[in-house]
């Protein structure tokens, strides 16, 4: 079976954010919840990347690991997905995650948290398969139609990657032999080459 | 002739523009900076927090990975629930084995049939409201706590999903009242708890009177007042942190929440092991003393018995208990009237 797996290679992501947009979108996200996001590190200054991060379907999800009515799963493609009939929306898998991909549309008074929503690396959820209860809850299910998570198909600089993770780490292997694996590789610094 | 000139010449020249050897290139840098791998040790936060720029605006998305989380992680799962189901099993079974030693222990003498006031209704009703309110947050909070390993499999996953929402429901809105709850009762019992350190100290050296004779206590005994403070103190730090918990819209980060979650449970869990002990030594433990707090009112003996010194004071407000049947406020206007005549 597959082990499902997100990559973005950070010497391409440019930043777009059209991965974020094509989340919200093909899932018809509100308003204030972001299952994928852009996050751009030593803006304006020398070596300055973006990463596009969400849910990264851990094996050993911490979400898992704490929520204290028991809602994650994985499937066999070890995708983690949830269930939102069940959720409380305690907030405990958004402490313990370390990408911060778990978020909570606020729903009642004092801003309390309504039923969790994450990435579901376009895997749907519990219900049946593209059924409109599931896409209301969890978006589309473009893994049951044999796609792979829109977010990854549509980057137009192939810097997110997204599908079983032997495929991916063949491309980015790939990618390292023919680049390096940064653009500024070892021993050249402009720092301190005096040119 | 003109070669020896030309000799000259040259080396005239050389001594007015030296000819030197090639200094010898500096060593090159033997240390540079991999960016690959300064990238990602800023988004790892090995060197402290690096935080990035995003167009998504919420708690902390512009931090990549919060290494907190896995911190806190290992706080809840592998500290916290062990320990803390550890703790509640030990003190049931500390209560169970006291009650097979000493079983219901009475008073010397039997009752007197004389009732002195000990609590006001105001007293009473300070700790009935924190008592509800306490019993209801602890399981509450226990439900959250443990019922993942406790409960699924009795009630499964839905029927569990449907308690524990409204057991946060319940913890969420209650919470904030045992503010005013404890507050109440703290300002109502704080003078009687004040530390006497003679008689605490004989007290605490007798054991408490967990091992047979009684101590010598004023109106609280040492353990009633170790009990008065650590719950005045563990409350305020629950109270505290619960408020931080309860409302996440002052944008509080994750290291923030879980920090307060660590002092709440923390802090809680120590509460209500030791209320478990509060309560047994409240209800069941001796006779005639769950009708203090349920009426205001101890036996004459009772007080001989627990608080000796209190009873020495209060001994001359006893009062015949037929004078009470008909209502501790119409008992106490006898009392004024039998008091003049």
């Amino acid at each position: 079976m597959a082990r499902m797996k997100f990559y973005c290679d950070a010497e391409r992501c440019i930043e777009c954010n059209a991965c974020v947009t094509a989340c919200k979108n093909e899932h018809d996200i509100p308003w204030g919840v972001n299952r994928r996001r852009v996050v751009t590190i030593k803006d304006g200054e020398q070596g300055e990347r973006s990463l596009s991060v969400a849910c990264m379907h851990c094996s050993d999800a911490p979400c898992a690991a704490v929520c204290p009515v028991d809602i994650f799963y994985t499937t066999s493609d070890g995708i983690v997905l949830h269930d939102k009939d069940l959720c409380i929306g305690c907030g405990y898998c958004f402490y313990a995650c370390p990408f911060g991909a778990p978020q909570f549309p606020e729903e009642a008074a004092f801003s309390s948290r309504g039923k969790m929503d994450k990435c579901t690396f376009c895997a749907g959820g519990p219900e049946d398969d593209n059924s409109s209860e599931e896409y209301k809850k969890y978006g589309r299910n473009r893994i049951a139609e044999g796609k792979l998570p829109l977010c990854a198909e549509m980057c137009s600089t192939h810097a997110l990657l997204a599908g079983d993770a032997d495929v991916l780490s063949d491309i980015y292997r790939k990618r390292v032999i023919n680049r390096g694996a940064s653009a500024f590789d070892w021993g050249v610094n402009f720092d301190k080459a005096k040119l | 002739m003109r070669i020896r000139t030309l000799l000259v010449v040259v080396c005239l020249m050389a001594s007015v523009f030296p000819v030197q050897a090639d200094p010898p290139p500096p060593p090159p840098d033997t240390y540079t900076s991999n960016p690959g791998a300064d990238l990602w040790r800023d988004v790892r936060q090995r060197d402290g927090e690096i935080r990035g720029v995003t167009q998504v605006k919420s708690t902390g998305a512009d931090v990549l990975i919060n290494v907190s989380g896995e911190n806190w992680r290992q706080y809840r799962m592998q500290e916290l629930i062990p320990k803390a189901s550890a703790a509640i099993v030990i003190v049931l079974a500390m209560i169970v084995i006291f009650r097979l030693i000493r079983g219901n222990i009475g008073l010397s003498g039997g009752r007197s049939g004389m009732k002195i006031l000990r609590f006001t209704t105001n007293q009473r009703y300070a700790h009935w409201s924190t008592a509800i309110l306490f019993v209801i947050l602890g399981l509450t909070g226990l439900t959250l706590l443990l019922g993942r390993k406790v409960l699924i499999p009795l009630f499964g996953a839905e029927g569990f999903s449907n308690i524990a929402v409204a057991a946060k429901f319940l913890h969420d809105y209650l919470g904030p009242l045992f503010v005013f709850t404890l507050t109440w009762l703290f300002v109502l019992f704080v003078r009687d708890n004040l530390p006497s350190p003679k008689v605490d100290l004989q007290w605490l050296l007798s054991g408490g009177g967990l091992f047979g004779k009684h101590a010598h206590a004023d109106r609280f005994n040492m353990g009633e007042k170790g009990w008065f403070w650590l719950a005045s103190i563990g409350g305020l730090a629950v109270i505290i942190s619960g408020l931080v918990l309860d409302f996440p819209i002052f944008g509080q980060s994750r290291a923030t929440m879980e920090f307060y979650h660590f002092v709440h449970s923390l802090s809680a869990v120590v509460l209500i092991v030791i209320s478990f002990g509060h309560i047994y030594m409240g209800t069941a433990a001796y006779e005639a003393t769950f009708e203090v707090m349920q009426t205001g009112y101890c036996d004459a003996q009772w007080a001989k018995d627990h608080h000796d010194l209190w009873y020495e004071k209060v001994k001359d407000t006893a009062l015949p208990e037929e004078q009470l049947q008909s209502g501790s406020n119409a008992g106490m206007a006898q009392r004024g009237s039998t008091d003049t005549a």
